[in-house]
């Protein structure tokens, strides 16, 4: 559906399979500067402020402030992870993609490293799919790299420097796929009427509780399939009067619960009478 | 947060299409190698659900890295460290991949953590405590007229 291109992810019994990654992808549009990793500048980059800008004029400022820093500093072509220039990725050298695996090098050895504040979902909705689909593969790769330079710095047993960049690569991660499936939602309802991806229905368990079980996929029928056939999904008829006690005790709970806040109420309405408030107003 | 994004496969039968995944949550982690490798081998840990053959895919689509050979192991972690309340803590078992490069090409794991001569600014806290470092190491010097021995004879 969002797909320009898709990853083939092998089965177990199959070997084989290309992905089919465009090499835009592997490029990182121009367009696309995450937060995170278009801190291409780090050193440079002052701390960003979160959507007071809209996405074009933010990409611009980082693409100009970028362009400043390769004049300013000697830019060493054989190194740069950025989303900006139309430049490949890799130029010739030995280690060809796993630069990416590590920060740049003039991080290595600093303290703090400082970066953007982590997108927001309402950031991510203006985006297109494709846009989107391009950010996944931005935060993957930072992640990556993130993951280990946590590695290396346990190993070093030295401080991660500024480990804060994980939690905000994995927040922008959950975000985006909130977003993703948020549209996925609205086109499956528009297109079949169906509220969830995945079908399922309501079910008793053995313990009296109902339920939202969700189906698998068999490649036999349930009358077939010993172990389905040995998770029962009714209640016996001994386990029957517990389930109305348990409700019963639930809705005690509710009530004990409602009363207790009613009581609290009075005590401090009888405590804070509204007459006296009126006439310390005036 | 662990694992939110879980992911359960559609079935694969005789005929069916490749399955394809638009955006994985697969992660892979680079570490310096414990025993000695030669120079074309590349360590990754990678999820216990990921294979050879998505290791190679993940590597050759998303980072352009050309992939000779793939091999795989599950390093098992004690589960025999207990906790405070002497309750058995599980570390969490991973998936080591050795991954040859194809082309004659080697990789040697960088030093990430050079060290670097800082220099604080003028007045900060830093800099304060390093002067006070500084002289607290020079107190504790022994005195080198000594040329060498120890104070704890006489004289």
């Amino acid at each position: 559906m969002f797909c320009c291109s898709y990853i083939l992810l092998s089965d177990r019994w199959r070997c084989t399979l290309p992905f089919i990654v465009s090499s835009d992808i592997v490029k990182m549009a121009a367009a696309v500067t995450s937060r995170l990793t278009a801190a291409v500048c780090r050193q440079f980059q002052r701390v960003v402020t979160v959507s007071s800008h809209t996405q074009s004029q933010y990409a611009a400022q980082a693409s100009s402030k970028f362009h400043s820093c390769q004049r300013r500093r000697m830019y060493d072509s054989w190194w740069f992870r950025s989303a900006l220039n139309d430049r490949a990725l890799h130029t010739s050298c030995v280690r060809k993609g796993l630069e990416d695996f590590f920060d740049l090098p003039e991080n290595w050895g600093e303290q703090t490293v400082k970066s953007g504040a982590p997108w927001t979902a309402k950031q991510l909705r203006v985006k297109s799919n494709e846009d989107l689909h391009k950010l996944w593969y931005v935060f993957l790769k930072e992640k990556n790299m993130l993951l280990t330079l946590e590695q290396e710095a346990k190993r070093q047993r030295l401080p991660m420097p500024s480990p804060e960049r994980l939690k905000k690569v994995e927040r922008s991660i959950m975000r985006l796929d909130t977003v993703v499936k948020e549209r996925e939602d609205s086109l499956r309802l528009l297109q079949t009427g169906q509220e969830r991806g995945r079908p399922g229905e309501w079910r008793r368990n053995v313990f009296g509780k109902t339920f939202w079980y969700r189906f698998r996929e068999h490649p036999i029928p349930w009358y077939l399939n010993s172990r389905y056939k040995r998770r029962r999904f009714f209640e016996p008829s001994h386990v029957a009067p517990y389930t109305r006690l348990s409700l019963e005790k639930y809705l005690r709970s509710k009530i004990r619960k409602e009363t207790r806040e009613n009581r609290n109420q009075k005590r401090l309405a009888a405590m804070f009478p509204k007459k006296t408030a009126l006439a310390s107003d005036h | 947060t662990s694992r939110t994004l879980i992911e359960i496969y559609p079935l694969y039968q005789l005929g069916n299409p490749q399955l394809r995944i638009f955006r994985p949550t697969f992660n892979l982690t680079l570490v310096r190698p414990g025993k000695e490798q030669p120079p074309d081998t590349v360590q990754f840990r990678i999820p216990l659900e990921m294979t050879k053959f998505d290791v190679r895919n993940y590597l050759e689509k998303i980072y352009s890295v050309p992939v000779a050979a793939v091999r795989t192991r599950i390093q098992y972690c004690t589960n025999k460290k207990r906790n405070h309340l002497n309750q058995r803590v599980k570390r969490p078992d991973y998936k080591v991949a050795y991954v040859q490069l194809a082309q004659q090409q080697t990789f040697q794991f960088p030093d990430i953590f050079p060290e670097k001569d800082r220099k604080h600014e003028e007045g900060s806290v830093e800099e304060m405590q390093e002067k006070f470092m500084e002289d607290e190491r020079q107190r504790q010097k022994p005195d080198p007229r000594r040329g060498g021995v120890t104070e704890w004879f006489g004289l």
